[in-house]
């Protein structure tokens, strides 16, 4: 992974020093081994800040919005998953193709952070991480880590669609096969076995836990509203008021104003400071857009309509 | 400044006092915020009734009113005018409907129907409490028609708009005007001849000062709104400048090419320049480029060398003509469903002497192919045994539509009697469901067939097959219960009415919408049967349903009226109650435009002062003229941005929270 994290570096250089672009957004190391912050370079000198590796789970592409107005040009270092954030912010308008330069880097998988720091000692550094196929080697200070990805693995990436971006301007690194895609929708069938009673009792469970800090909405790439509903005070659409109710009227309506528009990118669930499964709501109707219209991903292809964005008079309206 | 809210509460005398507790509607409700006066009254809607609310306005200085009666459908504009002519703004109104929602549909529990009207009268109380004066603005309009269609229906339409005064473009994609009419034999049930009475019309309408008629062209876009239309037709090439040309007719004499004439339904032939027939509308030919040797091979140009006047030019290029027109009418007819790819049992089209109604009327008629003698495609001989089949494509759930196609009981009865009449020891079956005869004179005349000697059998055929050079038919006889074979010379099928192909374009240019078997759909079936639910847009015969000659007449005249009235107008007021889009909370991902089905919503740049610097940005447009305020972008609208006036979130959701206390 050294290689790849050089080749980012020297991609971004050029793009800075041949002026292409003002800035690049990218991954770099973060204060804890198994953590990466983004990292914004305007000068060619900056690059040796970005780094690559199995601990860049976060999506990027939603900082594009905070430039859409900037002058300047932006490159943005995405995964697959990321990519289609970015394809799915140039269908809804709200960045310009010529003012960004993607540079998109196959992904084997990011590791879940937590997991990996439970078994590393708070004082090492990381030297270098090593994809072994089946597992990560991750190697330390204090000693080399193996991880397989199976246990080790963020559950959305076990399932990932895109290992390789769907959109990019340069792509570093080889392209790598998609594994296990058929099986995302497992947990969301699982959960659709339950009674109408029981689902609901697990979503009561869910839901009563949300603090509402919006960590979800703050990170998603689609949720780009000027005022977003939840700030509304005329009209209120929901009450501040944390509670079960208010808390589920969120969730649900953040669930249709994504809906056919949200990446499956994962994030909302990542952020979750409660361990909120909010991901599952989008799953079920990804898989729903799936079955009924067979929808692609949102994001998947350049130019897609969003299902709730879309009129057409040979739409059969059986339901009225 | 607080709310003065009005309310006036209506017994429509027993209607709905007889099972709502309206003075305890007015107590429950008196008190609610904002209110400053409370009343009932027998009759609301009454002259009296009106000068009340206008007198208590003023009275009582109040600045909205909400009215507790029957359907805002029925009274909403009266009281919008009555609070109008007290000196308020007509939209600080609102409604609440306590009979056909209270007293009609609970009328055996009048407690709940008492509970349920307090509890919409509430709802009307929070809604007015957020309503804003709304104000009508007024568009120019531009005093011409399109009419889409040059059938009976087209025809008649550009006629009595003309008469009118208005200027009409009468679009025709076929070479001619004159549409299926002019093919038909005799028209029932008066037998009048249907080419003597419709190219008459054709004439007419060639002829008038206000009419310019616009053949083999069709319709390519269509931008703008009510009496505000920017079309684009295409004028194909004809390769023959009829500016020129005198029609004499020499050029379609030595063409050398022979085709199948789809006018004569391809039961005869024509050339490769022509005249659709003798009677057509301009009487001047065109060239069919598939056809045509010299605009094939580059060898031949026969026309061009014999025409006296040099008419004949092959470099012409297809057109593209724009125009302005304030209202569009479309007229586009109907087609015959394509029976040969449905039907095995009759044979696919496999066999030459099973065909429809329309080329049997070609057969019959005394300019067709035959000259009007009745003789069978396959060898010429004239049928004795001609058996009808009815309703082959319409009532047929299973293989074809639902629908019936209305004119095919007569037109059946019609070729009945014309296979009595003029055909020696002629013999007539008619397979069908059911006979409908529902016009003036109608069953009379199916009496009369019957009585001449037709033999109707209630029943469907199964199958068709041919035996030497007869046509087997076996059928069954529902009411005698038992199987029948007949030996025809002839087998005649009345076919479904289809609309005309390529009509699906037009609604989408048009911005119409159409059925699930793509006939156009009325603003309402029965109030409004001619007008869309696009502003602007009204319809006229087959085009909207299946129909017979009386009907799409009458249904074009109706459109025109509709038109004519349009017109009349310099300018005209639009509707206040459409969407406004607040452009600060606006994110320009312009979903909106994406689900407007009116094309009433585009890009604009803006600028915005942001940490003070201006900032250029795109946002959602509406255009007033185009916005119908159906409240597609309302709801697509995430951040809510989006918002249709008299019906704005924040008002529904007031509505939605006092219904909910």
């Amino acid at each position: 992974m050294m290689n790849l994290t050089k080749q980012i570096r020297e991609q971004a250089k050029k793009l800075l020093e041949e002026k292409k672009v003002d800035l690049v957004i990218g991954f770099g190391q973060g204060t804890e081994l198994a953590r990466t912050t983004p990292v914004f370079i305007d000068s060619p000198e900056g690059v040796s800040a970005l780094t690559w590796g199995p601990f860049c789970a976060n999506n990027l592409a939603k900082y594009l919005v905070d430039y859409k107005n900037a002058p300047g040009n932006v490159a943005i270092v995405v995964k697959g998953c990321d990519s289609r954030s970015v394809i799915r912010l140039l269908d809804d308008n709200q960045i310009s193709r010529d003012k960004i330069v993607v540079i998109g880097v196959p992904c084997a998988g990011q590791l879940e952070w937590q997991k990996v720091a439970d078994e590393v000692k708070p004082d090492a550094t990381l030297k270098e991480t090593v994809d072994n196929g089946d597992s990560f080697v991750v190697k330390t200070s204090t000693g080399d880590h193996t991880f397989n990805k199976k246990d080790y693995m963020l559950h959305r990436c076990l399932v990932c669609e895109n290992p390789n971006p769907v959109i990019a301007d340069f792509t570093i690194g080889e392209e790598l096969p998609v594994k296990n895609y058929a099986e995302r929708f497992a947990e969301v069938e699982e959960l659709e076995q339950l009674g109408l009673e029981e689902k609901s009792a697990y979503w009561d469970k869910q839901f009563s836990r949300c603090l509402r800090c919006y960590a979800c909405r703050n990170v998603c790439s689609v949720c780009t509203c000027e005022l977003c509903v939840f700030d509304q005070m005329k009209p209120m659409w929901v009450s501040k008021r944390t509670n079960l109710s208010e808390n589920t009227v969120f969730h649900i309506t953040r669930a249709f104003h994504v809906a056919g528009r949200c990446v499956d990118c994962g994030e909302c669930d990542r952020v979750c400071p409660m361990d909120i499964p909010i991901r599952k709501l989008n799953q079920k109707i990804h898989k729903d857009l799936k079955d009924l219209f067979d929808s692609p991903t949102p994001g998947s292809k350049e130019g897609l309509l969003s299902a709730l964005g879309e009129f057409s008079l040979g739409d059969p309206e059986e339901f009225m | 400044m607080a709310k003065r809210i009005g309310l006036f509460i209506c017994w429509c005398g027993s209607n709905i006092g007889g099972v709502v507790d309206v003075p305890r509607v007015v107590e429950e409700t008196k008190n609610y915020p904002g209110v400053a006066f409370a009343t009932d009254y027998k009759y609301m809607c009454s002259e009296p009734g009106q000068n009340l609310i206008i007198s208590k306005v003023k009275e009582h200085n109040l600045d909205r009113v909400v009215v507790a009666s029957c359907t805002p459908m029925l009274h909403e504009p009266t009281f919008r005018k009555a609070i109008a002519r007290a000196g308020l703004n007509p939209y600080m109104f609102d409604m609440a409907n306590i009979r056909e929602q209270c007293s009609w549909v609970h009328s055996n529990d009048k407690e709940a129907a008492t509970q349920k009207a307090i509890a919409l009268v509430k709802r009307a109380l929070a809604k007015v409490s957020q309503v804003e004066p709304l104000f009508e603005s007024s568009i120019p309009i531009t005093k011409k028609a399109l009419v889409v269609g040059a059938g009976i229906a087209g025809i008649q339409v550009a006629l009595d708009i003309a008469d009118s005064g208005h200027e009409v473009i009468l679009l025709e994609r076929e070479s001619t005007i004159g549409g299926n009419m002019v093919k038909l034999d005799k028209t029932f049930p008066t037998m009048d001849c249907s080419a003597c009475i419709s190219t008459p019309k054709m004439v007419q309408a060639a002829q008038h000062p206000n009419i310019t008629i616009m053949t083999y062209a069709e319709l390519v876009d269509v931008q703008g709104y009510i009496g505000n239309f920017e079309i684009t037709i295409k004028q194909k090439a004809r390769y023959v400048d009829h500016t020129i040309c005198t029609g004499c007719g020499l050029c379609t004499e030595k063409c050398p090419t022979k085709v199948l004439s789809s006018f004569e339904l391809g039961m005869g032939k024509r050339k490769a320049i022509y005249i659709e027939f003798p009677q057509a509308v301009p009487n001047k030919p065109v060239i069919d480029p598939d056809n045509c040797r010299y605009l094939k091979n580059g060898k031949c140009g026969i026309c061009k060398k014999l025409c006296p006047v040099g008419a004949v030019d092959f470099e012409q290029k297809d057109e593209l003509i724009e125009e302005k027109v304030g209202a569009i009418v479309i007229a586009t007819g109907y087609d015959l469903i394509k029976w040969e790819e449905i039907y095995g049992e009759y044979g696919y089209g496999r066999f030459k002497d099973v065909i429809t109604g329309l080329q049997f009327e070609r057969l019959v008629n005394a300019s067709g192919p035959t000259n009007g003698l009745i003789q069978r495609p396959s060898d010429g001989k004239e049928p004795k045994t001609v058996v009808f089949i009815k309703c082959v494509g319409s009532r047929d759930e299973a293989k074809a539509k639902e629908y019936c196609s209305r004119a095919c009981c007569m037109y059946t009865a019609k070729h009945a009697h014309q296979v009595i009449e003029k055909i020696e020891g002629g013999h007539a079956y008619i397979f069908y469901m059911d006979v409908r005869t529902p016009g003036k004179a109608y069953d009379e005349f199916y009496r009369r067939t019957v009585d001449e000697g037709a033999q109707y059998i209630r029943g469907r055929v199964s199958k068709i097959y041919q035996s030497g050079d007869k046509l087997v038919v076996m059928g069954a006889d529902t009411l005698l219960g038992s199987a029948v074979h007949i030996e025809a010379d002839l087998v005649v099928l009345a076919t479904a009415m289809v609309p005309t192909e390529g009509s699906e374009k037009i609604a989408q240019l048009a911005g119409v919408n159409i059925d699930k078997d793509g006939f156009f759909i009325e603003a309402h079936p029965k109030l409004r049967p001619v007008e869309t639910m696009t502003g602007g847009v009204f319809l006229a015969g087959a085009c909207q349903g299946p129909k017979d000659i009386p009907d799409t007449v009458s249904q074009a005249s109706g459109a025109a009226a509709k038109v004519a009235a349009l017109l009349s107008n310099e300018e005209m007021a639009t509707d206040p109650m459409i969407c406004h889009i607040d452009e600060k909370m606006c994110s320009g991902c312009l979903v909106c435009k994406e689900v407007c089905p009116y094309k009433a919503i585009s890009e604009k740049t803006i600028t915005e002062r942001i940490a003070g610097q201006p900032v250029e940005r795109m946002v959602a447009s509406v255009n007033t003229g185009l916005c119908q305020g159906c409240g597609n972008c309302t709801v697509a609208c995430r951040a809510g941005a989006a918002n249709l006036k008299g019906y704005t979130n924040l008002q529904l959701l007031s509505e939605v929270d006092a219904l909910c206390r």
